[in-house]
């Protein structure tokens, strides 16, 4: 084996081991914090990139298994049998990918087995469920005769040999399902798909374009492992594979189109959106291109033209499934979704370990009938049994490559992870609710301080209506009502905007409560020494706030609250807790709240009549009186007190 | 009462958010925290399932499930977490739910919400406080019971279609002359009555009126046939081909041998 091949391998698989190092790491961290902290899906978008690309795409990649055990086991053309092995391989594989991004995707992954004893026929996505079973199943037994070749078990091979064709013909019929079925699972979905997109016809769309994918895959899987392991390309198969994949692509390019033009949308492939242009370019990479290439004369017959077409085939498709299972679907739902960097590292890393698999089945075991030969770094290294000095062999082998480099990727995964969550967790918070503008009528009742804020339909508004903001202050679904035009006509009409609305400056879109009512906030020096001492009991009283032999300083003595607990309460509203600094009374907001509010809650739920009582309006006048704002009424006051 | 329904008239609502609040109460959905998976604060989240949002001319219009006759999410869900029951109501089972989110991506109202910051997720939405108003703790839903207005109330749904058409009949002027939810998606549970177009309020104009799971049935019913039919059409051509191939080589006894193959391997001894 020559130097340059051995090194392009080794590299290739320490890279693909990093990927699943990585993904190895994303995905504890996935279980460890949900789905949201890892991925970038939203309640518009609740299928991302594993869905639209390790399943989606996953499953059609995975086509070229059935059609090439077709090829030779239905339509008996054995010439092609050197490529069953290794397609079945790669369809197993495809299909395990599936099996792996679900459980990563799923929320609830420990209740997937409910799906067996669970019937719901109606449900599509039951029956991809269990074509993926079912067809996994076969795959296995469909490949089992290469492992049991490699482990000379002849007994057990000649038994699945003579159950060949029954195994080809049920994965046949399960792919059919399968593929089809993954077009099924958006096809009760129109008002989430982009109409170039959306087709009650979805299911056979997604069944004929597996067809010619699955094709292509077989020719790109063979250049690619031909590059790796040096070998030669099938150059005798490979181009009547692209031909017949070239007429399967014509097809399914004529049954799209002429379902668009059959409803009546195919006007809007020229609408110049850009999803008329992803359209334009989706369909010249998956068909166009590559069935010019495969079918012109001068270019069928170049390797490298062919590889590409194949490669471009893969592309227009994946992007294909993905844009069904989610890119299309953001017309609709308006919403924005990019994948996060977990999302990606997980996808890639499902592929590099299917790609590790596929290599250690080439390596030892018969999938090619010519086998590779064996590479030098998996001859372990040989030592002197007596000294334990190494004695022939790497000092650096495959296995410890291989570990490094998967130590090495969980290590950048941990780190990328964890950046992630903390970066979903903690940055993007959004602000708490808009307020939203109600209609309120303000009613004066002779005889009572309190005038009444009354809530009205938007359809009952009259001349005395008053505009009022519904404030959110917590989010957590308690409402201040802000009286908008109030605070408008005192701060001095239409030309007081620009006190609250800073509309100039980014990120400043109003001015929070708290800038003009600071005096709430504040804690306030209101201490009456005497009237204390006077209270307490004269001098002897002095120990009840100012410990033995200290200081008679402010700072020394006792906190008031030690005294006065119940009136320094919760904090409420917008301010954070605070601490009450000793000699200092609480500012009078808290205090009085904490007098107040724990009453006027409680009336608030216990009588339906008394809605509003404990926002604030209930006990803070306006410009009603032409008092400054906020001031407590004294009708309020007065009941404090007693 | 054989099937619950919920009546809201746009034209008498006030906007205050008291059945958002007992929503929250009831159903203890927690404090809203409104985070990066929510399309704006005020959208429904996994700790809101209803909610009011802005209609044109300053009307407010409540969102909550629907509670379709014919759900498309239960139609959806592959182990039958969320199924319409007798009474009407979607009612959801997370002991079941195996985290797809395809009820999600069926939902023709987009209101199903999910617990993304959690570990253990669940599908979130409006249940029609289902089980308290079976056991009898409540009589009715805690959002319409809280209703000042009298804007949204709980009924049969035959007996508030009767309601819906008598307040039409009685001041045509004041109402649009449609019931949402009569026949949208094959009708729901959740009825609107409203003097302003309710498109952009959670009724889009792209829904049609057929039953949204019936858009599946085709295809579904295709599958044994589709199983069974391809089944038989491959064997039947292997045979076919097969045989011709035999017949072909038994024919000219020059023919080149089958290619390929593989033999059993030799046990070893």
């Amino acid at each position: 084996m020559s130097a340059p091949a051995s090194t392009r391998l080794a590299t290739a698989k320490a890279v693909l081991w990093l990927l699943v190092g990585v993904a190895t790491a994303v995905a504890v961290v996935r279980y460890a914090y949900g789905l949201g902290r890892t991925t970038a899906l939203t309640d518009l978008t609740p299928w991302g990139l594993w869905i639209g690309l390790d399943v989606m795409a996953g499953v059609a990649l995975a086509a070229g298994g059935f059609v090439i055990a077709a090829t030779v086991h239905v339509f008996h053309r054995e010439r092609f049998h050197s490529l069953v092995r290794p397609a079945i391989l790669t369809a197993f594989l495809g299909y395990a990918a599936v099996v792996l991004g679900l459980l990563v995707d799923l929320g609830r992954p420990w209740n997937i087995w409910r799906m067996t004893v669970r019937w719901q026929p109606t449900s599509a996505l039951f029956e991809v469920g269990w074509c993926v079973m079912l067809y996994l199943t076969v795959l296995t037994l469909e490949f089992a005769p290469v492992v049991f070749e490699g482990l000379k078990w002849s007994r057990a091979f000649a038994l699945l040999k003579r159950a060949t064709l029954p195994l080809v013909v049920v994965g046949i019929a399960l792919s059919t399902l399968h593929q089809s079925s993954l077009g099924t699972l958006l096809v009760i979905a129109p008002g989430r798909l982009h109409p170039l997109w959306y087709s009650p016809i979805l299911p056979l769309l997604f069944l004929v374009s597996a067809i010619g994918l699955g094709l292509a895959t077989v020719v790109a899987e063979d250049v690619t492992t031909t590059w790796l392991y040096h070998r030669q390309p099938e150059w005798d198969l490979l181009p009547s594979l692209t031909r017949a994949s070239a007429v399967v692509l014509l097809a399914y390019l004529a049954l799209r189109l002429g379902d668009l033009a059959f409803r009546g949308s195919l006007g809007r492939v020229l609408e110049g959106s850009w999803w008329s242009a992803l359209f334009v370019v989706e369909l010249l990479l998956s068909v166009v291109v590559p069935v010019l290439i495969f079918l012109f004369p001068s270019t069928r017959k170049s390797p490298a033209a062919l590889s590409a077409g194949a490669f471009l085939v893969i592309a227009g498709f994946v992007l294909d499934r993905a844009t069904v299972g989610g890119i299309a679907h953001l017309a609709r739902t308006r919403d924005s979704y990019v994948p996060a960097a977990t999302e990606i590292s997980i996808s890639l890393g499902i592929i590099a370990a299917m790609a590790l698999v596929f290599m250690f089945f080439v390596e030892h075991l018969g999938v090619w009938e010519t086998p590779p030969p064996a590479p030098d770094h998996f001859r372990p290294a040989v030592t002197d049994p007596s000294s334990s000095v190494r004695l022939r062999g790497p000092w650096f082998g495959a296995v410890q490559r291989s570990g490094l480099a998967w130590v090495i990727g969980a290590v950048l995964g941990l780190g990328l992870a964890s950046a992630e969550v903390s970066h979903r967790s903690a940055m993007r918070r959004t602000p708490v609710a808009r307020p939203r503008t109600v209609a309120v009528d303000r009613t004066e009742r002779p005889g009572q301080l309190l005038h009444q804020l009354r809530l009205v339909p938007a359809t009952a508004a009259s001349e005395t209506t008053e505009n009022a903001l519904l404030l959110s202050a917590s989010g957590g679904g308690r409402y201040v009502l802000f009286e908008h035009d109030q605070h408008q006509k005192r701060l001095g009409g239409v030309s007081s905007c620009r006190r609250c609305h800073h509309l100039n400056l980014p990120l400043d879109k109003a001015t929070p409560c708290a800038s003009c009512h600071r005096d709430m906030y504040a804690a306030t020096d209101i201490f009456a020494h005497a009237r204390h001492v006077a209270t307490l009991g004269d001098n002897a009283s002095c120990p009840r706030c100012h410990p033995p032999a200290s200081a008679k300083t402010r700072e020394a003595s006792t906190p008031c609250a030690s005294c006065h607990a119940a009136e320094g309460g919760e904090p409420i509203g917008l301010a954070a807790a605070r601490k009450w600094a000793p000699g200092l009374a609480p500012g009078y907001r808290d205090s009085l709240h904490a007098l107040c509010i724990s009453c006027h809650r409680a009336e608030e739920a216990r009588t339906a009549r008394a809605p509003y009582l404990s926002r604030c309006p209930a006990c803070h006048r306006g410009a009603a009186t032409g008092d400054e704002d906020l001031r407590i009424r004294e009708g309020a006051v007065l009941l404090a007190k007693r | 009462m054989s099937a619950w329904a919920i009546l809201t008239d746009v034209t008498k609502c006030i906007g205050c958010e008291e059945c958002v609040v007992a929503c929250k109460r009831t159903n203890d959905t927690g404090e809203d925290a409104p985070e990066r998976w929510q399309g704006s604060p005020e959208d429904l989240s996994s700790t809101r399932w209803t909610t009011i949002v802005s209609a044109p001319r300053g009307r407010s219009v409540r969102l909550h499930c629907r509670h379709c006759l014919e759900p498309a999410c239960a139609s959806a869900c592959p182990v039958g977490a969320l199924h319409k029951t007798p009474e009407g109501p979607v009612a959801y089972d997370p002991d079941i739910c195996m985290g797809c989110r395809y009820c999600m991506i069926a939902c023709p109202f987009k209101m199903t919400r999910y617990e993304w910051e959690s570990a253990t997720p669940r599908v979130r939405k409006c249940i029609l406080c289902y089980d308290r108003v079976l056991r009898g703790e409540i009589k009715e839903p805690a959002c319409t019971a809280a209703c000042p207005a009298k804007a949204t109330i709980f009924g049969d749904r035959r007996a508030l279609l009767a309601e819906a058409r008598r307040r039409i009949a009685a001041e045509p002027g004041r109402y649009i002359d449609h019931i949402w939810g009569e026949h949208e998606v094959g009708g729901t549970s959740v009825l609107y009555l409203s003097d302003v177009d309710l498109s952009a309020a959670g009724w889009p104009s792209s829904l049609r009126d057929g039953s949204y799971p019936a858009l599946t049935h085709p295809a579904m019913h295709a599958v044994p046939p589709a199983f069974l039919g391809v089944g038989a059409v491959m064997f039947g051509l292997s045979w076919v081909i097969g045989r011709r191939e035999r017949l072909a080589r038994e024919g000219d006894p020059d023919a080149p041998p089958r290619e390929g193959g593989h033999t059993p391997p030799k046990a070893e001894p």
